[in-house]
């Protein structure tokens, strides 16, 4: 009977304090978006309102049309190509190099893998300044690759792809290399198809990595009209804030936060085992 | 001679081996050489030289760290020291929440009797997608002085990014909003791993909630528990974008973090003084290493 009434009570303590938890998690996003639907004299109406009076699209109008000052719609196609082509060519780029560690027979191989990890492991503060030495004696200031390539050489994801390929029977490889299969064979034929969720979650993540970064194409990217969505988001506040124009900042953050969300929505089973994935491992 | 012959083919057959693995680590390899222990070593070393970033580096020994370090009179000793101080006040304010809060609500989520958790764990994580940069613009708005919601709520007139300790609220607020649910996911699938019986023995016991939490939640999700505070103190000490973003370092810099000292040394405008500023790099990730170190002596001694 004790028990029975302790339940209940913490049953709907909890269900409280989740709701109101929920609700300011929940909150500025929705405003955000209703905002973004309000016109001018709208917005700077005081006293709250959540909806708009009248429901208008010139925020997004206008946003999408600027091609200037913050021509959003290139931003936004700037960051579709980026992210997309570093999730490919770091898939590419890890799954090698896992296979490499996790399944050939090297001198050195483990102690090589452990080495490379253990200097990844510095925090990546001290890296940034000779990185944009790098990248400009390279010549891709201001170009995509400066974004797309750096990222690719982080050796957590090999870390994660290399401990699943270990997992798998070693008498798969044997047996495809009795029958003459080469390495690349075995690793594209039998290893990749194996660890596809592994490879679905590592992509996700650095999609949305990539997607969502600030500070490195704040350094490497200057021109306007090279900029990602996501620092894009800094130029916004001058453009756009300073003159009060509230409804087309939040019409430009939704459309920012638009990808990641979506991609959300369809992959939430990865996203979730990827942070099973990243911790389970080590524990 | 023979043999010594024979025995030379599997040694070739061991060398041609030894290019093989090339074609697969290779070209991680060279990215990893280029973008991170190349420019490693080149940041050690360019804190010991007076640099523009584009010119050839002139070595000054220790001059740099002297003058962040001892130099009161100069004003990247104040810099330093400025950025240090917030920096830490930003770990202080955001990290222990970053763990407590996601521990609290991934309890709650574990009760039996509580309903639409799938619904609950999506609304906290999403937020954590949003690029901090978008979500800055959105609490902006939130916490504008005149027309944002929370002051109009509340009837209050704070003028919130421009005074402290709200400038700090504020920057605390949005962090906390994108960072609790990748926490949350792992501790409540941490949790879900720990067997029913352990509770149930416990219980028979006349186990109460809390002792039942001290005794058998946390020591069972301790791995877990560890990964998430030092990945949040490493994460929170890189802190940037949400005060550039939000305050621009104010009011007065006391929401000045070391980052922004030190992307603007590097890169701001003006001469690039990036010998120094990656001294000051250096000491950062010193700083994020000693602290990673000791939490994980403190855990693993306690957690015995």
């Amino acid at each position: 009977m004790e028990r029975n009434k302790t339940f209940i009570i913490t049953k709907w303590v909890s269900y409280v304090l989740l709701t109101i938890t929920a609700i300011i998690w929940v909150f500025p996003a929705i405003y955000a978006l209703t905002t973004s639907f309000k016109t001018q004299s709208d917005v700077i109406q005081t006293g709250f309102r959540l909806l708009p009076a009248s429901w208008v699209m010139d925020n997004y109008a206008r946003v999408l049309s600027n091609t200037s000052s913050a021509p959003i719609v290139r931003w936004f196609l700037n960051s579709v190509l980026i992210s997309t082509s570093h999730t490919i060519l770091m898939v590419i780029v890890v799954s090698l190099a896992a296979f490499g560690y996790a399944r050939l027979d090297f001198k050195y191989r483990d102690t090589m893998f452990f080495v490379i990890l253990a200097i990844s492991m510095f925090p990546a503060v001290v890296n940034i300044i000779p990185n944009y030495m790098i990248v400009h004696r390279l010549g891709w200031v201001n170009t995509p690759l400066a974004v797309i390539v750096p990222g690719i050489a982080a050796v957590g994801n090999v870390f994660l792809v290399r401990q699943f390929m270990t997992g798998l029977p070693k008498s798969y490889d044997e047996s495809a290399r009795m029958d003459g299969a080469s390495d690349f064979t075995i690793y594209l034929k039998i290893i990749v198809p194996l660890i596809k969720p592994v490879l679905i979650v590592t992509s996700i993540f650095s999609f949305t990595g990539s997607w969502n970064d600030f500070l490195w194409p704040t350094i490497v990217l200057n021109d306007v009209r090279q900029l990602t969505i996501t620092a894009g988001m800094l130029l916004l506040q001058d453009i756009y804030g300073n003159y009060m124009m509230i409804g087309q900042l939040m019409a430009s953050a939704f459309l920012a936060m638009i990808p990641t969300t979506l991609l959300f929505i369809f992959a939430q089973k990865y996203f979730i085992e990827s942070l099973n994935l990243n911790t389970g491992l080590k524990g | 001679m023979e043999k010594s012959m024979t025995e030379e083919i599997p040694v070739q057959k061991k060398k041609k081996f030894n290019l093989k693995q090339w074609i697969f680590i290779g070209p991680h390899f060279i990215f990893f050489a280029v973008f991170i222990f190349f420019p490693m070593i080149y940041g050690f070393y360019a804190s010991f030289t007076r640099w523009n970033l584009l010119s050839t580096p002139q070595w000054v020994g220790l001059q740099n760290y002297q003058t962040i370090l001892g130099d009161p009179s100069s004003s990247f000793y104040r810099q330093f020291r400025t950025g240090l101080f917030n920096t830490l006040v930003f770990v202080a304010g955001t990290v222990p929440l970053q763990v407590i809060i996601p521990l609290i609500l991934a309890i709650m989520l574990q009760h039996k009797g509580v309903r639409f958790k799938g619904l609950f764990q999506a609304i906290f994580y999403i937020p954590g997608l949003i690029s901090v940069s978008a979500a800055a613009i959105v609490w902006l708005l939130i916490f504008n002085p005149r027309l944002g919601p929370v002051n109009n709520l509340l009837g209050s007139e704070v003028t919130w990014v421009v005074n402290q300790p709200y400038a700090w609220i504020v920057i605390f607020m949005m962090t906390l909003w994108g960072a609790i649910g990748g926490n949350l996911i792992i501790y409540r699938s941490a949790m879900s791993g720990i067997s029913r019986d352990l509770y149930e023995a416990a219980e028979l016991d006349g186990a109460s909630g809390t002792v039942k939490f001290f005794k058998i939640t946390l020591p069972m999700i301790k791995f877990p528990l560890l990964y998430t505070i030092v990945m949040s103190t490493a994460g929170a000490f890189n802190v940037f974008a949400q005060p550039l973003m939000v305050t621009q370092g104010g009011p007065e810099q006391t929401t000045h973090v070391l980052m922004m000292y030190i992307r603007t040394l590097a890169f701001g405008q003006g001469q690039s003084v990036a010998g120094m500023a990656a001294a000051m790099s250096i000491l950062l990730g010193l700083v994020i290493v000693v602290i990673a170190a000791f939490q994980f002596k403190i855990m693993y001694s306690n957690a015995k």
